[in-house]
Parts: C-alpha cells; sequence; structure tokens
C-alpha cells in the first residue's frame, strides 16, 4: 500500500523542516520527501493550502472499555480520535476494571486493533484497582503494551506505597503520570475555590489541593529518579514547582488541556455541569500562566483529558453528574483559539514530538523510515456542533464555538482513516 | 418568554425591590381581600425540612387565596438529576403554575426554573440564596430606618454555610447598605471580600460603628468538621453577649434569621434586649411573601 500526501506545508520540528513538500508513505512507513513525487497508484491525499505534520498524540483520553461503554468503546473512542486529528492516543485505566492486569491490557489492544483506526497505547495502574494500596504488576503490563503507569484520578493518599510503587518500576523506561488533586483539600467540590464558588454557595477545591500533591509527587520523583508526568496542569504555583524540579536534575514532564488554557472559573451561573472537571477550571492568574508556559516551553504536551459521559448524566444536579467531557473532535481548534499565533514548529512539538518522546511510541518526526502516521490540518474556521461528534460524549464546553482550526485528513501507518469529515474504518464504527 | 421567577434578591431590580416592599408594609397596614391569587396552584415543594419557613409560606398563600399543594419529598427522592426536567413538565401539566421550592443543594431552584414553565420561589437552595428572607430583613431595616443607603450593617458567623448571608449581601450591596461581614476565616474566606463588601476578624471593635448586626446561627458540626475548635473559643471572639451588647449603640438593631441557639451566636439578654427585632422579621416575613407571590403572579413585568 502506497500513499502520497501531496502539496502541503510539512511541519516537522525533527528535521528542521518547514516547507511544502511530498510525502509518500510505502507498507507503513516514510519512504520519501520532495518537493515533488510521481507516485504511480499510490492513494492520493491533497494536502494543498493545508500543513503536514507527524501524527499528532493525545497522551491523557479516556475510552471507558471496559466497563462504561454507554459512555465510550474503544471504537468511537478511536474514530473520535482520527477525526479529531489524532493518529495515536494513550487511555487510562480508570476503567472498571482497570488497567492493572496483563490480560485486560491485551484485550484493550486487541479491540483496538480490531478498530483499525488510530493507534491506541493502554496506560496501567500503578496500584491494583488504583486503589493505592498494593502494586500493579508493571513489568507485566509493560510487556502487554502500557506505555506508562498512573492512577489518574485517584492519586495515592499514600506517599509510601507511591514511593515503593516508583523505587520498584524504576528500572523500566515508563513514565508515572500523576493526576495531582489531594482529596481532602478538595472535599466535595464541584467547582474551583474563589470568589465564583463563595457567591454561588458551592464548594469549592483550591489550587492548593494541586500543589500540594505536584510537590510531593515530584519530590518522590526526585527521591526514586523515576521519570515523572504531571497531568493536566492547571494552577501557576505547580508550574513554578516543576520549574524548581527542573532546576534540581528531575526528568520530569507536564501537559496542559484545551479546557484549562481556554476557560475560567465563571461558567457555574445556570448550576449545570457542562464545565464540572478535576482539576476545576481556575481563575485569570492561573489560566494566564498556563498559555505562558505553552509559549515559553514549560509545558511539553498538549493533551485532552477526553472524558465521555452521557448527555442526560452531566443534566443531573452538579454534585451528581460526572466530570469532564468530550475533548478528541475539538483539540486542535480549541488549542489554536486559546493560544493564538503560537508558531507552527511549537504546536507540532506539543502535539507530537513531545508526547511521542515522553511515552517512547514511534512517532513524532516524518523521517526516512519513521512510521507514516500523519495529521494533515487546516487554519479553516469552523463551528462546534458536539451531536454530530463520533465519540459518544456529545458534551463540550466548546459546543456552538467558532474554532479557527480543524484537521483534514488523518493517516494512520499510511492508511487514511479520516478524510473530507469522515473516519474510514477497517470496520463498521458505531458512532 | 419565561415567567418571572425569584431564585435571589437580583432578580428583582432595585426599583422592584422597593416596590415589593411597599407593597408588603401595604399589606401589613391592612389585609388584602383573599383573592390576589384566587384559583393559582401553588405547590410547597420542601426537600429540606423547615418550620418557619415553610409556616410562612403557607399562611401567605392563604391569605392571597391560592390554591395550596404541599409536598415534602425528601432529598433523595426526587430532583436527582435527569428527573428535574420531566418532574417539572408533569407538575406544569398537572396545572401547578408557582413552585415555592427548598432544597438542600445550590442551584435547585435555578435548575428547576430553567425546566419549568411558570413562576419558581426559592425558599432557600443550599448555601446559596433565600431571597424572601433578605427581603424580610430589609422590610425590617427600613420600619427602623426609613431609608438604606449609607446604613452600616454586619453580619457575623458561618457565612460560607449560609444561605440568608448571601442573599442579604446581594439584596444589601443593591441598596447602597456598607456591608460588613465578621468572623473567623475558616467560615470567612476572605474570597468574600468583593463588590465593595468589607470583612473584619474583629467584632468589638466593628459593634461601635453599627447601625444593625444581624447573628447568624453556628452549627456543631462546624467542630467535627475542623472548622472551628471549640464553641468556647468562638463565642470568646463573636458572639453576641451583656458585654458586647454595651459595645452597639443605642439606636441599633439586632437580626437574626432562626433559629438561634442560646448561649452560641448569642445569649438569653440578646433576646431580651428592646434592640432585638427577631419577632418583627418573622412577622415581616408572610407579608413579604405575600407580596413576592402577588408580584410575580400579577404585576411583573416581563422583560422583553
Amino acid at each position: 500500500m502506497r500513499t502520497l500526501v501531496s502539496g502541503g506545508r510539512v511541519v516537522d520540528p525533527l528535521q528542521g523542516l518547514d516547507a511544502n513538500r511530498d510525502v509518500l508513505i510505502e507498507n507503513g512507513f516514510v519512504v520519501q520527501i520532495a518537493e515533488h513525487i510521481d507516485a504511480g497508484d499510490a492513494r492520493v491525499v491533497d494536502a494543498s493550502g493545508a500543513i503536514v505534520a507527524p501524527g499528532f498524540i493525545d497522551m491523557h483520553v479516556h475510552l471507558r472499555e471496559p466497563g462504561q461503554t454507554h459512555k465510550e468503546t474503544i471504537a468511537t473512542g478511536s474514530a473520535a480520535a482520527v477525526a479529531g486529528g489524532f493518529t495515536a492516543i494513550a487511555c487510562m485505566p480508570n476503567t472498571d476494571p482497570a488497567l492493572d492486569s496483563a490480560a485486560i491490557v491485551s484485550e484493550v489492544v486487541r479491540r483496538a486493533e480490531h478498530a483499525a483506526l488510530a493507534r491506541v497505547y493502554p496506560i496501567g495502574a500503578i496500584t491494583k484497582g488504583r486503589a493505592g494500596h498494593e502494586l500493579a504488576p508493571y513489568h507485566l503490563l509493560a510487556d502487554a503494551g502500557c506505555v506508562a503507569f498512573s492512577d489518574d484520578g485517584s492519586t495515592p493518599r499514600d506517599a509510601r506505597v507511591l514511593r515503593n510503587a516508583a523505587r520498584y518500576a524504576a528500572d523500566l523506561p515508563h513514565c508515572f503520570i500523576s493526576h495531582c488533586e489531594d482529596p481532602d483539600l478538595k472535599g466535595d467540590a464541584v467547582m474551583n475555590e474563589g470568589a465564583a464558588s463563595m457567591r454561588l454557595g458551592l464548594e469549592g477545591s483550591p489550587g492548593l489541593a494541586e500543589d500540594v500533591i505536584v510537590a510531593r509527587d515530584l519530590l518522590i520523583a526526585a527521591d526514586t529518579g523515576k521519570v515523572w508526568h504531571i497531568a493536566h496542569v492547571s494552577t501557576a504555583n505547580a508550574l513554578e514547582l516543576i520549574r524548581w524540579a527542573r532546576s534540581r536534575g528531575v526528568n520530569v514532564s507536564c501537559e496542559v488541556t484545551p479546557h484549562h488554557l481556554a476557560f475560567l472559573d465563571d461558567r457555574f451561573e445556570d448550576y449545570h455541569a457542562d464545565t464540572k472537571v478535576n482539576p476545576p477550571l481556575r481563575g485569570s492568574h492561573d489560566r494566564d500562566a498556563l498559555r505562558a508556559a505553552v509559549r515559553d516551553g514549560t509545558i511539553d504536551a498538549l493533551a485532552t483529558d477526553h472524558a465521555p459521559h452521557l448527555l442526560e448524566e452531566k443534566a443531573q444536579l452538579l454534585s451528581a453528574a460526572p466530570v469532564g467531557f468530550s475533548g478528541l473532535e475539538i483539540a486542535l481548534g480549541a488549542y489554536a483559539l486559546a493560544v493564538q499565533e503560537l508558531p507552527l514548529e511549537r504546536v507540532v512539538t506539543l502535539l507530537s514530538v513531545k508526547p511521542a518522546r515522553i511515552l517512547g511510541i514511534p512517532g513524532g518526526t516524518l523521517s526516512l523510515g519513521s512510521c507514516g502516521d500523519v495529521t494533515v490540518f487546516a487554519d479553516r474556521a469552523w463551528t462546534v456542533d458536539a451531536r454530530l461528534f463520533h465519540s459518544k460524549g456529545k458534551n463540550t464546553p466548546f459546543d456552538g464555538m467558532v474554532l479557527p482550526r480543524r484537521a483534514v485528513a488523518t493517516i494512520v501507518a499510511g492508511a487514511v482513516v479520516f478524510e473530507h469529515g469522515r473516519t474510514l474504518p477497517g470496520e463498521e464504527v458505531h458512532a | 418568554m419565561a415567567p418571572r421567577s425569584l431564585l435571589d434578591v437580583d432578580d428583582l431590580n432595585p426599583d422592584e425591590l422597593v416596590g415589593v416592599l411597599d407593597r408588603a408594609v401595604s399589606f401589613r397596614d391592612a389585609l388584602p381581600p383573599r383573592d390576589l391569587l384566587a384559583g393559582v396552584p401553588v405547590l410547597n415543594l420542601f426537600f429540606e425540612a423547615s418550620t418557619r419557613t415553610a409556616t410562612s409560606f403557607t399562611l401567605a398563600e392563604q391569605r392571597v387565596g391560592a390554591d395550596i399543594i404541599s409536598f415534602a419529598p425528601g432529598a433523595s427522592s426526587l430532583g436527582k438529576g435527569e428527573t428535574i426536567a420531566d418532574t417539572a413538565l408533569t407538575l406544569r401539566g398537572i396545572g401547578v403554575r408557582v413552585i415555592v421550592v427548598r432544597h438542600p443543594e445550590s442551584g435547585f431552584a435555578r435548575r428547576l426554573a430553567d425546566a419549568f414553565d411558570g413562576h419558581v420561589v426559592n425558599a432557600g437552595d443550599g448555601t446559596h440564596a433565600h431571597p424572601t428572607q433578605a427581603l424580610l430583613d430589609l422590610m425590617t431595616l427600613r420600619q427602623e430606618f426609613g431609608r438604606f443607603a449609607g446604613l452600616r450593617v454586619a453580619i457575623v458567623g458561618d457565612i460560607l454555610h449560609s444561605r440568608v448571608a448571601r442573599s442579604n449581601i446581594v439584596g444589601m450591596r443593591a441598596l447602597g447598605i456598607d456591608v460588613t461581614l465578621a468572623g473567623p476565616a475558616t467560615l470567612l474566606p476572605d474570597a468574600f471580600a468583593v463588590d465593595g463588601v468589607r470583612i473584619a476578624r474583629d467584632l468589638d471593635a466593628l459593634l461601635p460603628q453599627l447601625d444593625a448586626v444581624m447573628m447568624l446561627r453556628i452549627q456543631r458540626e462546624r467542630i467535627s468538621g475542623g472548622l472551628l475548635p471549640s464553641l468556647e473559643d468562638y463565642t470568646q471572639r463573636y458572639q453576641l453577649n451583656r458585654a458586647r451588647l454595651r459595645a452597639l449603640p443605642h439606636g441599633a438593631v439586632i437580626l437574626h434569621p432562626g433559629p438561634y441557639n442560646r448561649g452560641v451566636e448569642l445569649t438569653d439578654e440578646v433576646l431580651d434586649d428592646p434592640r432585638s427585632r427577631y419577632v418583627a422579621q418573622v412577622h415581616n416575613g408572610v407579608f413579604v411573601r405575600m407580596s413576592v407571590l402577588d408580584f410575580l403572579v400579577n404585576n411583573a413585568p416581563v422583560p422583553a
């Protein structure tokens, strides 16, 4: 199988390339990049007027399978991914059962291959059942396909357990990913703590809840030498702590979400759970610090924390409604809206180069011989209509907004899996 | 356009607010004919126990001639999530035109009003708002002073958990009252200091400057919740007692939304003090609620 991506502006930071080029993929790998390639009978993707980048990777996605397939499945989540321009996604272990055994991880990998859309990389649990007590079998999980470890929303309360986990897994290159929220400081909060929560009579979670766990986990990283990644940073203090840790030689990366970059904690006037999310949307001081950190390189990766739920679940009272919302299909446009005029070289670094490096997976470049994963995107305005999502999660705070960028085509291992607004799966996908 | 509701005091503009109070005063002076809401089905939907507010609303509804339905579903059995819209549709179908609702979760009244094609009167939602309580407090203040602008009022105690405090802050600021909040930082975070509202941690220094002081109830759960060390420690700083009554000007008044805890936020002497207005407050409550119902159903201009 040969696929030619023709006529686009290729942005590949690892090659120092930013120029109009054709890219030829053969048998799943990049075999030629040139100003003009005559590829005969190759499948041609017309990228004229668009940008051609090494495939985008979303390293923070919830696929809900196994256990909550009414919210999402590996197949629908993969369809959402390629529709959003992502060739690869890493899925969090907060499934039911959790991704804490080789058997379950192997099944996730098998179902992702069956869906034949995006590459799906499981993230294994740090503790069994994500319960924070017993260590998960890291080496078995790695052999089954896990690319990182995290207890996701249930950060281990017991620092001794987390320290021992990091020490035991220190011989593996896989990073530990921390979702940083102190459960005691957070309490039953539904939003950020601040003037808005006080006025609305809603319980708020202070930025401090994030900061103390970021500090703790960075110190555990320093103590154990484990490679670490901080998920969805939402506070200015957390960024400062990460910079401090790096200055002390700690190997730590971090990510930020589109919603934390775009929105503030001022969206609860109607007491609807549309923007209920962990960690919560913060105030302008934190939001502005996140935007600056994307520009200055403190932030390594952009990640959606795609967390699909049914509309009727999100329509419950604030206290009962689940946290999170769909992110994959708005991500490229949302990033471009929230952090405007970001150089394309930085965009590709944040969405492809760094996620590939952090997770130790193929991609991040279109150099000869690299995997044939390509994202073609364009700066074309479009209006979000969440009802049209491939994801089963049809709610997003970006619904109805005009976004300035979107995916045009998505190519995985040379196979065109999304083009002209349609996913083109190997199997039929029920969105 | 959706029918008007009263979810918090700021659903009324200042002119409307004064108008509702004026009409409440006229009702207090002479009861109107019992036909202002004749034949209008009003549902009292109390998911949370209430003695004074429910009684006061019921009497107000009787005095305007409404058809009254009272229902205490208990917090867990109804209104949990996806059923809000269905519940609202059902109630409207039955013929209910006004719902007076109390619920333990902040925002419930708003969620119900967004789904209900009728009037919603918030009788207390979580820690968010209790607008008719604030209106009766304002009515009591005006009865006393004849004006709002420039009055110096302090609200003392557990502001964080008080819907009464929140609604009073909104209403008092809209009418030009100088509002100071007093209490320990665990019950009164600095984030309340917005929109001209001041925060004080020293009640003794504050009392001589006041026209009115509103004492909020302190609940013992704040000790087990780790927000207060002991009632003794709290009362040493914030209880209104014999000594502090001496610091309060002669012309000032003392308000309390009730139910009060004798010996905690106030002592027996406070309730016996001629400046205490607790009885006037609850008395005014009935007329304020009559006036609110009359305004929403009969008089409220619907915004274009």
